[in-house]
């Protein structure tokens, strides 16, 4: 395949040959490791559920990367990953792939999901619940023992190399009618929850990642814990670790810890005043 | 012989006459009068007296008054004053023999206040008011009684004045100048000097401009301007006097109302107040009144500069934007904007301003559903709390006072707020209520078992020695009891308790929360500086006042005997421990039971008794070590000895509030029974164990009971706390709070509620006023209820009788449902493949043109989302019948009770029993027939709608009905409902648009549509100036249009007044209307209008 092209300034890699070469910081909450492990031992499907910024796509890096060392190949490639963010307008075809016209011609693309098939990586589908129905139906085939994916226009059945395997998340936070996954689907994975992580961990999580000093992170973690107090009570989600991750970086840059927290926390959480004057003071209350 | 004698001799037939007594009259008078009258003028006197008698009928007794008084004049008149004295009587006569004999009568004495030149003006005054008929001379004659005691309190000119007045009133009442008359020399008595003649210029000015009052202002007048600073009466009066002279009726009522609020005022800003009125009253005398009446108020919330400020901020819109009638509404205290610069000066921070965001802030802090409350709503609830202005918590939320006005600043004062708040957080979230008997602490072990197995032995013991049989054991309800009961005096345990638990609280948050402990401390100082005295205490008392002040971080306040600082410096290193990381309630419960065994030793004796006085304690006691004292130190000794103090618990620190952990515990005992997830033993509790802990506990003061009936005072409370705990925690308690009617509202059953009496839910909006271009804040009040139901039948009558149009309405409406699809073309990607754009782009590539491949369409489903809410008028006008309302749109006699319900009552009466007839197609029934057809188009769309009706009566009373809720369901229910559309009263549409407003902003959908179908203009009691103004009620209609248009709201207004044209365009302005002409259309026109509306 195609090789890393470096050219000034960036990088650009075909979807299927990215690789997470180092190990990315995650740092476990519980026995997950050990499921995703199992499981792709075993080619179960899995399903990530919890709450948005906890770890999840994380998570999956982590264990790409991971996977790929205990390969046994050693520095031989290991498991790629190909993330596919989900969205309302996401088709069957935008997973599968198309024809283009070229020229006069012409020709088939293979989207992501066949890319993943056929190179054995593990298929990231972020956010499943975001996509539309027909494209939740269409992975089906491939997270039972057939391990199939139909390439309808093209009149062809992709057989799953080795290392395939599915793993969507969702976020079970805004499940509302229109938005929950089908029975069908779901009963199709394996699920792993996450949550935020408890505070010692959470302040872990953020003085790794942001530098920040870990009593400020442990501040953060508190915060954290109260804000997420008010789900459901002013509140559709909780504080994710990523903002905490953010609040923790602009802390440690210099910016005071009220009004890191104001932009990267407050403001990001939501537009109702009331509720934006609430946390503000529970900040004030933590950070001098 | 005497020439007295002789003169009376001379008239001796002429006298005899008259009765028996006038010779002696005379007699004596010319026994009184002769060495001081030459003989001359000795006769001329007699011969007026005897021509006074003469000239009528019963002026012998003028006659009879003129020899009495006589010797009491001529003194100080003289022979020529004499003379002219009885001219004036002789004149007076003439007129009335009655009004004669008052003034000679009153004449004695009326000299010893004027000159004897004066005599003639006097009388001339009481001449007067003298018109001829008896009224008017019984009048007269009371102006010569009162004279004489007027005249020594007021000069002959002001009593002319007063005359003026009198003289005034005779034009309309006799009677009440009569009065007047006779009250004023009390009156006139009781004013000071200085403030009798303003008393009288203003009475003049309130005799022209409302009569009627002047009798009112006579009898409370003195006493309201009692209360005024006295150098600033006279200022005060003439101010009122002008503003009367302006505003006519309303003057007094202002002026009573105004006094009445000045004397509330300190008197040192009586001038200040007065002055700044004097500037209103140049632009607006009623702004300048109304100023005074709400200083009282607004001196409540500001300080003098910012009252000023405000007062200044009134004044510019009287001056600078030249509008009187908006300055009056503000000072009125009746405009948004005087609010709102009352909450923008005022330091003082309202609870009800705060309580949501307090709420949410201590939901996140302790992780529970908390509600935040008054303090007032929880001593209402009489379960134990009894303090109003402090803050606490019974464990499901924090009460707090209703305001805070602590500070000198809005932002500090809403920081003790927090502070309140954090610390009543604290006891939830470091757990002051979940105290387990006898464990241990993170500092402290447990000691509490063994300590109640001596206590028992003790009891045995003693009980053994004195032959008193031991009490009956009960066992104790909760952990927090069973711990109390180990101590004889329960009230010191619980105040050592407190203290340690609160200082435990302090030193947690100051840890956790690093923001809030610089206003901790703030308040902690404040604290220290504000505690009671020291020295006024007894020794027992000032030691735990010292613990309390050192838990404060202030111990240079601490003042303690020398002599026993060893006492002192261990309960301190003690109440330490509490402090340390991760101590948790069983160490404060240890420290307090370790405190407790010393203090209980110190004898509560006054300050002389104790050993040494109250010095500072050295500075060594800043720093004490944390420990518990040692076993061996053993109990203090060497105690000062005298006769003991009651003891009492110092009072709590404001900022910490109260604090009941034993009710607590009772209460969320109770509770958990009641849920069953009690998993201890599961004995349910005993009325006697409860009773027990009742009459025991040192949480509630036995004063609250009323004595002697101790134990139905203890079962009521008992009820009410059981009540309480069948409560479920925290949120749901909100909407008695509804500060604004911010009250959620789903729909509410929608069934079976036909039997119960409708509950109302009260909404307050503000309206507009658009003389003052302000709002009114919370000037109206909105009842909803849902409306009555009715019979089905309505409905199902009308779907038969329109049956044609119902199916043509039905199939336009689901024709509306495709252009829901909407293609999206020209797209590089898509479902499907444009073929024209397809060969266009094939032609162009080979012609080398180049452009790009954009041939694809795609459908997106746009999922409609359009929620509507009809509000029908429902006034009384709509009982108009079709064809009357056709005949008659000029005569707009719409109804106007003159504020009398009863007047319209008979009205409505009368045209229902008419109506009983022969029922006419009325207005309404339009409505309602409009509604079914309306209802069933849009069930076929399925789009989200609610219908409401209006109507009510007054501003506080605006009734609005529910139909159907947005969120209901169509059922039979709301069939009924249909049916029961009924014309009731007014028109207030103004709060009926904004509630609606409200209830269509709690929807979530993406189009909103508000329809309004009426009959005519908008019209109330009190929705106006006065009773024939429209200008009002169309301003305010217009503004809350404006109102729902700035929500994202489209409001269209449908009327069948055909007359409506013209206040339609002003009320409109570039707002959707339409009149209906043929009435018999509105059916028909109501679906299509909606099919406009819904698909622009």
């Amino acid at each position: 395949m195609a090789l890393a092209t470096e050219q000034a300034g960036f990088k650009q890699i075909a979807v299927e040959d990215f690789r997470i070469t180092e190990e990315p910081y995650y740092l476990p909450i519980s026995d997950e490791v050990e499921l995703f492990e199992t499981a792709y031992r075993e080619r179960v499907p899995v399903l990530l559920k919890g709450p948005t910024g906890a770890g999840k796509t994380r998570f999956v890096e982590y264990m790409s990367w991971r996977l790929h060392n205990r390969d046994g190949r050693g520095h031989e490639e290991g498991v790629p990953l190909i993330t596919v963010a989900c969205h309302e307008d996401l088709t069957a075809s935008d997973l599968v792939g198309r024809y283009l016209l070229e020229g006069d011609e012409t020709r088939w693309i293979d989207g992501p999901i066949a890319r993943a098939v056929k190179n054995g990586a593990i298929c990231y589908l972020d956010e499943i619940v975001e996509a539309r129905k027909d494209t939740t139906v269409l992975i089906h085939p491939l997270t039972d023992y057939r391990r199939l994916l139909p390439l309808e226009k093209r009149g062809e059945l992709l057989e799953a190399a080795d290392g395939f395997l599915l793993v969507m998340s969702y976020n079970p936070g805004y499940q509302s009618a229109l938005k929950d996954l089908k029975h069908s689907t779901r009963q199709r994975f394996i699920a792993i929850e996450f949550d935020y992580p408890p505070r010692e961990q959470e302040a872990q999580i953020i003085a790794k990642e942001s530098g920040v000093d870990p009593a400020i992170a442990n501040d953060l973690a508190k915060l954290a814990e109260k804000v997420r107090n008010l789900k459901e009570h002013g509140l559709g989600e909780g504080v994710s670790t990523r903002l905490l991750v953010y609040a923790g970086k602009l802390i440690h840059d210099g910016i005071s810890p009220r009004r890191a927290c104001q932009v990267s926390i407050v403001w990001a959480l939501t537009d109702d005043l009331e509720v934006q004057r609430s946390i503000e003071e529970v900040v004030s209350s933590i950070f001098e | 012989m005497s020439r007295a004698t002789d003169l009376s001799l001379r008239y001796a037939t002429e006298l005899k006459g008259y009765g028996a007594s006038l010779p002696d009259d005379f007699l004596a008078a010319a026994n009184a009068l002769e060495p001081r009258l030459p003989g001359a003028e000795l006769d001329a006197w007699a011969q007026a007296g005897i021509d006074l008698a003469a000239s009528s009928l019963r002026a012998w007794e003028a006659a009879a008054e003129y020899f009495r008084a006589s010797p009491g004049v001529v003194e100080r008149l003289g022979a020529e004053g004499m003379r002219d004295w009885s001219r004036i009587a002789a004149e007076l006569s003439q007129r009335s023999s009655l009004m004669a004999a008052a003034f000679l009568k009153s004449t004695p004495e009326v000299l010893q206040s004027i000159r004897p030149g004066d005599l003639e003006a006097w009388s001339q005054q009481g001449d007067r008011l003298c018109r001829g008929n008896w009224k008017s001379i019984a009048l007269s004659s009371l102006y010569f009684q009162v004279s004489p005691s007027l005249l020594h309190n007021v000069s002959l000119e002001a009593l002319g004045r007063i005359v003026d007045i009198v003289d005034s009133l005779t034009e309309r009442s006799y009677e009440l100048a009569t009065t007047c008359l006779e009250t004023a020399p009390s009156i006139f008595a009781s004013l000071p000097v200085p403030d009798r003649e303003p008393f009288l210029r203003f009475a003049r000015a309130v005799a022209r401009a409302s009569w009627a009052d002047i009798r009112l202002y006579f009898e409370r007048g003195p006493k309201l301007i009692e209360g005024i600073a006295p150098p600033e009466r006279a200022r005060y009066l003439d101010l009122a006097a002008r503003v009367t002279a302006e505003v006519g009726r309303q003057g007094f009522p202002l002026f009573s109302d105004a006094a009445q609020a000045l004397g509330t005022m300190p008197l040192e800003l009586h001038a200040r107040l007065l002055s700044f009125a004097e500037r209103l009253s140049v632009g607006s005398p009623i702004a300048s009144m109304e100023y005074l009446k709400s200083a009282p108020f607004v001196s409540s919330r500001l300080n003098e500069a910012q009252m000023a400020k405000w007062a200044e901020a009134g004044s510019n819109i009287l001056n600078e934007e030249h509008n009187p009638e908006g300055a009056e509404a503000y000072f009125r205290l009746e405009s948004a904007r005087a609010e709102d610069m009352l909450a923008l000066l005022s330091a003082r921070v309202e609870l009800s301003n705060v309580n949501q965001l307090l709420r949410m802030y201590a939901q996140a802090l302790s992780g529970e559903p908390v509600a935040v409350q008054s303090a007032e709503a929880l001593v209402d609830r009489n379960i134990g709390w009894v303090t109003e202005s402090g803050a606490t918590t019974e464990g499901n939320a924090i009460y707090l006072p209703p305001y805070v006005a602590t500070f000198e600043e809005q932002d500090a004062n809403f920081q003790v707020y927090k502070v309140f708040t954090t610390h009543q957080t604290g006891r939830m979230e470091f757990g002051s209520f979940v105290y387990e008997f006898g464990r241990d602490g993170a500092h402290a072990p447990g000691t509490a078992g063994r300590r109640e197995l001596q206590v028992e032995e003790d009891r045995v013991n003693r009980a053994a020695e004195t032959g008193v049989p031991m009490k009956e054991y009960v066992a104790p309800v909760t952990a927090m009891q069973r711990f109390f009961n180990m101590f004889e005096d329960r009230s010191l345990i619980l105040g050592l308790f407190t203290i340690a638990e609160d200082t435990r609280i302090d030193a947690q948050t100051g840890r956790e929360y690093g923001g809030i402990r610089r206003w901790l401390r703030v308040l902690q100082e404040h604290e220290a500086n504000h505690r009671p005295p020291v020295e006024l205490m007894g020794l027992r008392q000032a030691y735990m006042e010292n613990l309390l002040r050192s838990s404060l971080g202030a111990p240079e306040t601490m003042r303690w005997p020398q002599s026993l600082n060893e006492y002192l410096r261990r309960g301190i290193a003690a109440l330490k421990v509490v402090e340390l990381e991760g101590a948790t309630v069983q160490d404060s419960a240890e420290v307090a039971q370790a405190i407790y065994d010393i203090a209980v030793a110190i004898p509560n004796v006054p300050e002389s008794y104790a050993d040494g006085k109250f010095d500072a304690v050295s500075e060594d006691m800043y720093q004490i070590a944390p420990g518990m004292p040692g076993e061996g130190e053993g109990a203090p000794n060497n105690m000062p000895g005298g006769e003991e103090m009651e003891f009492e618990n110092p009072p709590q620190p404001e900022f910490r509030g109260d604090f009941k952990p034993e009710l607590v515990q009772l209460m969320s005992k109770l509770k958990a029974q009641k849920d069953g997830s009690d998993d201890g033993p599961t004995a349910p509790l005993t009325k006697e164990q409860l009773m027990e802990l009742l009459q025991n506990s040192a949480e509630i003061s036995l004063g609250e009971w009323s004595e002697g009936d101790l134990d139905a005072s203890l079962g009521a409370f008992l009820e009410n706390i059981e009540q309480e705990a069948a409560k479920p925690a925290g949120d749901q308690k909100q909407s008695d709070q509804a500060d604004g009617g911010d009250t959620p509202d789903g729909g509410k059953g929608d069934g079976g509620e036909s039997d119960l009496k409708p509950e109302i839910d009260w909404f307050y909006y503000d309206e507009w006023d658009f003389r003052a271009s302000d709002y009114r804040p919370r000037w109206t009040r909105v009842g909803e209820r849902f409306s009555e139901q009715g019979d089905g039948e309505f409905y199902q009558e009308t779907l038969r009788k329109y049956h044609g149009l119902v199916m043509e309405t039905r199939r336009q409406f689901e024709l509306m449902r495709p252009e829901s699809f909407k293609k999206i073309k020209r797209l590089e990607d898509g479902d499907e493949l444009d073929l024209d754009l397809a060969i266009e782009f094939h032609v162009d590539k080979k012609a080398g043109v180049g452009p790009q491949a954009r041939i694809y369409n795609r459908r997106n489903k746009v999922e409609r989302d359009v929620a509507v809410a009809f509000l029908l008028d429902m006034s009384a006008s709509t009982d108009e019948e079709i064809e009357k309302q056709r005949q008659k749109y000029d005569t707009n006699d719409q109804d106007d009770f003159d504020g009398d319900p009863r007047k319209y009552f008979q009205w409505l009466a009368a045209r229902r029993a008419k109506n009983a007839i022969e029922p006419p197609k009325r207005i309404i029934d339009l409505e309602k027939e409009s509604t079914v057809l309306i209802v069933e188009a849009l069930e076929a769309i399925g789009d989200s709608y609610g219908i409401f009706g209006f109507s009510g009566y007054g501003r506080d009373n605006v009734e609005f009905h529910v139909i159907k809720n947005l969120d209901e369901q169509m059922s039979e229910t709301i069939h009924k409902r249909i049916d029961k559309i009924e014309p009731i009263r007014s028109t207030r549409m103004g709060p009926a648009i904004r509630h609606t407003i409200h209830k269509l902003d709690e929807f979530d959908a993406k189009v909103k549509i508000l329809i309004l179908v009426s009959d005519g203009r908008p019209q109330d009691h009190g929705y106006g100036r006065d009773r024939t103004e429209k200008e009002y009620a169309v301003h305010d209609t217009k503004q809350a249009l404006l109102e729902a248009k700035r929500k994202g709201i489209t409001p269209f207004l449908i009327t069948v007044d055909k007359e409506g044209h013209d206040y339609l365009k002003q009320m409109c302005d570039d707002i959707g209307y339409e009149v209906v002409d043929d009435l018999e259309t509105l059916p028909r026109r109501l679906p299509t209008l909606y099919r406009h509306l819904a698909s622009e």
